[in-house]
């Protein structure tokens, strides 16, 4: 390390010998770095405001340095200021000192709220540190010298004016060394920390004696020193304060509510404290020497005198808060790998044997062409027995669900089934209620974050799920419910019972998968319903031809009316492979024409046969050829579609390529349903052309020109357009195969039971964990609402903002068909943290009793100073210790140490010392955690004629460790 | 399809399929407003007076290069007859971009555009980009609709606008360029503020496993 041990220094050359060494090269590296950050010269800023140390923003910059192969970092802290300008020292004075020398004495930014220990410490606006870059530490003391010289050297050669530090011994000792050099002058910043306080020390009289000691003053009289203090009072005991959040009773089962927690309900707030203390400061900001008395006897220091109070609250680092243990908890089945037959364990399996029994039974019934007989059974009766056929294969004992919760949870998702119970069927079940949602932004909250709508099965469900999983059983609940869930599904399907809370019509591709899988299934139920409506002719099928409007748009509640009778009368026919179409105005007028029918099926040699499917009339439209009126045919609806469906559906579109023989194929895999239009129309316009469907079809293919005939009458004369009439096209091509066949005699272009099939399938292999990730979009949303609801009560502006960052972030993340676990991870812990705030504002406000605050203007008050609490890292009381806000504090304070008095003594106090008993001023408050002093003043150093300069000391005393930072100044023009 | 692109803003594909990212982009608007012959004169540079008129959903592919990026551009073409809206929209949520196109000789495929816009506000996924194009701009004898009516009606609906001419090849591939560099900017948007889209592309494999039950043994 020292040049005579370098090798090189004994060739005979010319060489820098200043960058020899390691030494030498460390100190050269600093002053490149700090010419680097241009710390050159001298600032010419103001002193900093009142309390700008803690509204201004701070900034650092690092960089990592090498003494030989140790590795520092150096870092340079300071404050944003804005004329910030650095001017080489040229034009100042003689004597001007560097600002940081001057922070020394400034008193606008004691005690800042946040800041770096050395802001806290010495009151400067900018620093540099160096610091050991790994764990190590620099220990001897020869080492920590060696250090500081080089600092000292780097200082002098570029005339930087920023003080720059060392800190040296373990990192979390905070021990630094420094130095600030500017012209004449030099302050050394020096520190002692221990352990074990000396008695001496824990008083200001002690204080001034060492800081006297430390100054050496040469003059006789010496200046006056300016002392700051602050006392922090450490409020933990919180006991006497009600808290307002009660643990939800696990075991409660009443009426609608189950644990406590209404179906349906998310639990909401922390479990414990959020807030953990109240931490008061006891500020004098000025005092001088004489004015009071603080010594080891004797202390004038009575907090409730102190001219400034503040207050800082310690909140919980994570406190138990249940809306996020619940979300959390279910987001952890996603995890789970088993499926709902390995958990619900053995006997289950037989019942799940049958159960597939019963399916392919299912299956044969509709596929058998011989009707099964089936009694007509009551509505109520039918509900019955379904319950009971699903309970009987389980004991109540093993299922992880027992009857009543299960019962409560199934009547919450389907409260069609209560109605029909009592056997008076309702009109209006919760599918009628949908519509008369408003349109809020709530409500459409499920388009962004693709769950469902919060009145909707798929919703409800996603809650009850969440719940069983949290309260009764876990995941072995989640399954059970799960199968039952199932179970009904199918009940449904076979009893041609609509499934309640969810929008009519085709599957909203804004929803998740599985509300569109049930949609599906409610598309298939619909269209079953209605074929069997549709051949008996029943008056009500008119109703269904609200199932045409678009799927926005709702059908009235009557369209859920059960219709079961009649349904399970025509049960049987649904093997039938033809669609009946369900809406037939025509049918009405025209009553029965079966025997038109069957004349009409071989009607070559029959010009004109009775028409059929006719829907109505289309405008004054004529057929061209033979002059009737044109009608519009009833058409079969093209089918409903799931996202995975249309996925693949698409897929297999673009497999064929964009070669024109792909396209050609394209077009003829799509042409069914143009195909099936064609031939509604020839069945309900006999006689008709091409040209016909065109005009009602694509208007715009059929060109009318008008043109003066023989006579100079003009006559309108139309034609195909010119695409239509490319031979062999497709259009042409369908319109020569199309046989007139109404469309309820067609081939359906929308198997229901297959469908339906394969949904019911779909849901019945779903595992605990596929339910998760299916519904966890829905748990979110409907977290998220609750926390919307909560902050609304508490008006927590923080949490406000936060939640819709939330929203839009949560959006981000659920848009994509499988979310990264780790986004989703991160979107519940942000809701977590609002549930915090919310929490915690509610126990503060609880704390100091907003509610029962009598005048207005105080509550505003203290409305104000509680949300400030939560927003700001510490908070002025206006009135210190006579304020409203102080007085309450007050009182939380007498209160705790009076329980403390009257308390056992089980527990030594915490700060047994004997000088802190005896300083204790009165029983109100307890010993304080913190003194915090600092002493200033203007010292001429070293002699007497010397500049007057900036000197300061600042000690800090807790319950185990004892600090005194320490920043003498001296004059080195002569010395 | 859905879940090829839309799932994937920023689709970082496996590289042996020769692009970056794949686009999907929809041309809509009313029947005979030259929706094929435009993406034709695009995919091909061909142009034919008379194409059969699109039965369903038809598309075409095109690679193009955008700053250093391939780009695979995979264009729906959709028929605009009425009867197929319920058809065509269900495809709408999966497209990042949309042409929106009208005839300057049919003032009725104009005023019908107002509705298409609705149509893509309720089907298409929010961050969609929408371009309103007044094809046939070649026909000027027989225009009926004037660029100041398209320009302000695009204003209005908050698109981008151009007037082309799938026959003449009039802003064909500025159009589609344009579109591309509005998806890209919403893209380059959406990476900076968050980026779900760059992690949402790795698609776990749980959700769409199960997305494809076994058909087969459920005996229909």
């Amino acid at each position: 390390m020292a040049a005579d041990s370098d090798p090189e220094s004994e060739v005979f050359e010319i060489t820098d010998f200043t960058t020899a060494s390691e030494w030498e090269r460390f100190i050269s590296r600093v002053e490149e770095v700090l010419n680097e950050w241009k710390l050159i010269g001298e600032t010419s800023n103001k002193p900093p405001e009142k309390g700008e140390y803690t509204s201004g923003v701070w900034e650092e910059k690092g960089d990592e340095i090498l003494f030989a192969d140790f590795r520092f970092s150096i870092r340079h802290h300071y404050l944003v200021q804005e004329a910030g300008e650095r001017e080489e020292t040229e034009d100042t004075g003689e004597d001007s000192i560097p600002v940081c020398m001057q922070d020394l004495l400034c008193t606008n930014n004691d005690f800042p709220p946040v800041a770096h220990c050395l802001v806290r410490w010495y009151g400067l606006r900018e620093f540099v540190v160096i610091s050991p870059a790994a764990n190590d530490a620099v220990i001897s003391e020869s080492k920590c010298n060696l250090l500081l010289s080089s600092v000292s050297i780097a200082l002098g050669n570029t005339g930087c004016q920023v003080p720059l530090f060392i800190q040296v011994h373990q990192k979390w000792r905070k021990l630094y060394v420094g130095e600030c050099q500017g012209p004449g002058v030099r302050t050394d910043f020096e520190m002692v920390h221990l352990r074990k306080v000396p008695n001496q020390y824990t008083h200001l009289s002690g204080l001034l004696d060492i800081f006297k000691s430390k100054i050496g003053c040469p003059l006789t009289a010496l200046p006056p020193v300016n002392i700051a203090i602050r006392f922090t009072y450490i409020l933990q005991d919180w006991q006497q304060y009600f808290w307002p959040q009660q643990p939800p009773d696990l075991d409660a089962l009443i009426g609608g509510e189950i644990g406590g927690l209404e179906i349906g309900k998310l639990p909401f707030g922390a479990c414990e404290d959020p807030i953990c203390e109240l931490h008061l400061a006891t500020t004098w900001p000025c005092l001088t020497e004489g004015i009071i008395v603080d010594n080891d006897v004797y202390s004038d220091l009575d907090p409730l005198q102190a001219p400034q109070w503040s207050v800082r609250v310690r909140k919980a680092d994570n406190p138990q808060c249940m809306l996020g243990d619940f979300v959390s908890e279910f987001f952890r089945l996603c995890r789970r790998k088993e499926s709902t037959d390995e958990l619900l364990g053995k006997s289950t399996f037989e019942e799940n044997g049958k159960e597939v029994a019963d399916i392919s039974q299912a299956l044969s019934k509709l596929t058998e062409p011989a009707p099964v007989p089936i009694h007509k059974l009551s509505v109520t009766s039918m509900v019955h027995s379904a319950r009971k056929k699903i309970r009987k294969h389980r004991g109540a004992d093993e299922s992880p669900l027992n009857n009543d919760v299960l019962n409560a949870i199934l009547f919450f998702l389907f409260p069609d089934a209560k109605s029909l119970d009592g056997s008076e069927a309702k009109a209006s079940t919760s599918t009628g209620n949908i519509s008369s949602q408003s349109e809020s932004e709530d409500y459409n909250l499920y388009s962004q974050l693709k769950s469902a709508p919060s009145d909707s099965l798929t919703y409800k469900l996603a809650l009850c799920l969440c719940m069983v999983n949290f309260y009764h059983g876990g995941v072995k609940g989640v399954a059970h419910l799960w199968q039952e869930f199932v179970l009904e599904m199918r009940y449904r399907w076979e009893n041609n019972f609509l499934i309640p809370g969810l929008a009519n019509g085709s599957p909203d591709l804004k929803c998740c998968l599985l509300h569109q899988k049930l949609q599906m299934l409610n598309c298939c139920l619909e269209r079953k319903k209605g074929r069997d409506e549709g051949k008996k002719g029943s008056p009500s099928s008119s109703e269904a031809a609200a199932n045409r409007t678009p799927s926005d748009t709702l059908s009235p509640g009557e369209a859920n009316k059960y219709e079961v009778a009649k349904s399970w009368d025509s049960w049987s026919d649904s093997e039938d492979e033809f669609f009946e179409c369900h809406s037939d105005t025509e049918e009405l007028k025209e009553g029965s024409q079966e025997s038109a029918r069957k004349a009409k099926e071989e009607t070559k040699e029959n010009p004109l046969p009775k028409p059929e499917g006719r829907l109505h009339q289309s405008g004054n439209l004529t057929l061209l050829r033979t002059g009737e009126p044109l009608y519009i045919p009833v058409t079969q609806e093209p089918a409903p579609m799931t996202e995975d469906l249309l996925e693949e559906q698409s897929e297999v579109l673009a497999k064929l390529g964009t070669s024109a023989e792909g396209a050609h194929l394209r077009a003829r895999m799509q042409s069914a349903c143009l195909l099936s239009d064609m031939e509604s129309f020839k069945a309900a316009n006999p006689g008709c052309c091409l040209e016909d469907f065109v005009r009602w079809y694509s208007p715009r293919d059929y060109i009318e020109e008008e043109v003066m005939d023989e006579k100079g009458n003009k006559i309108v004369k139309g034609e195909l357009s010119p695409r239509m009439k490319i031979p062999n096209n497709m259009w042409v091509e369908a319109w020569e195969t199309a046989k007139p066949i109404p469309a309820r005699r067609q081939r359906r272009l929308f198997d229901d039971t297959k469908e339906a099939e394969k949904v019911l399938h779909y849901l019945a292999v779903q595992k605990p964990a596929d339910l998760t990730r299916h519904l966890l979009p829905c748990v979110i949303h409907a977290a998220l609402l609750k926390l919307k609801e909560e902050e609304a009560a508490e008006d927590v502006p923080s949490g406000r903002k936060a939640i819709k960052q939330i929203i839009s972030h949560s959006s981000k993340v659920l848009r994509f068909p499988s979310p990264d676990d780790k986004k989703l991870e991160d979107v519940i812990g942000q809701m977590l943290n609002v549930e915090a705030t919310i929490a915690r504002a509610r126990s503060l406000k609880a704390k100091f009793a907003v509610d029962r605050c009598e005048k207005s203007d105080e509550k505003e008050d203290l409305e104000k100073f509680v949300s400030s609490l939560l927003e700001q890292p510490e908070v002025p009381i206006v009135g210190a210790g006579r304020g409203p806000a102080g007085t309450i504090i007050h009182k939380m304070f007498v209160s705790a140490q009076r329980a403390l008095s009257l308390a056992p003594l089980e527990e030594e106090p915490k700060r047994p010392s004997s000088s802190d008993e005896r300083r204790q001023t009165g029983t109100d408050f307890p010993s304080p955690a913190g003194r915090e002093v600092i002493l200033r003043s203007s010292v001429p150093r070293p002699a007497p004629y010397s500049k007057l300069l900036p000197q300061r000391m600042y000690s800090v005393l807790t319950k185990d460790d004892f600090r005194l930072a320490g920043a003498f100044s001296s004059d080195t023009s002569f010395f | 399809m859905a879940s090829a692109t839309d799932s994937r803003y920023g689709q970082k594909e496996s590289s042996d399929q020769n692009f970056d990212y794949m686009f999907k982009i929809l041309i809509i608007g009313n029947s005979s407003v030259g929706k094929t012959s435009f993406l034709f004169r695009y995919a091909d540079d061909s142009f034919t007076p008379a194409f059969v008129s699109t039965v369903g959903i038809d598309f075409k592919v095109k690679t193009i290069y955008r700053n250093d990026k391939r780009i695979k551009l995979q264009i729906w073409d959709t028929a605009g007859q009425e009867r197929y809206r319920t058809i065509t929209t269900a495809y709408y949520r999966g497209a990042m971009g949309f042409i929106l196109m009208y005839d300057i000789t049919n003032e009725e495929s104009f005023n019908a555009v107002q509705d298409w816009s609705t149509q893509i506000k309720t089907y298409s996924w929010d961050n969609a980009q929408v371009l309103l194009v007044g094809n046939k701009c070649d026909m000027e004898d027989e225009r009926v609709v004037s660029s100041e009516r398209g320009r302000q009606l695009a204003e209005h609906l908050g698109f981008e606008f151009f007037e082309a001419s799938a026959k003449d090849n009039i802003n064909v591939k500025q159009t589609f360029e344009r579109l591309v560099d509005i998806i890209c900017e919403k893209m380059s948007e959406s990476l900076d503020t968050a980026d779900p889209a760059v992690t949402g592309a790795k698609q776990g494999p749980q959700l769409t496993d199960q997305q494809a039950p076994p058909h087969q043994d459920c005996a229909c």
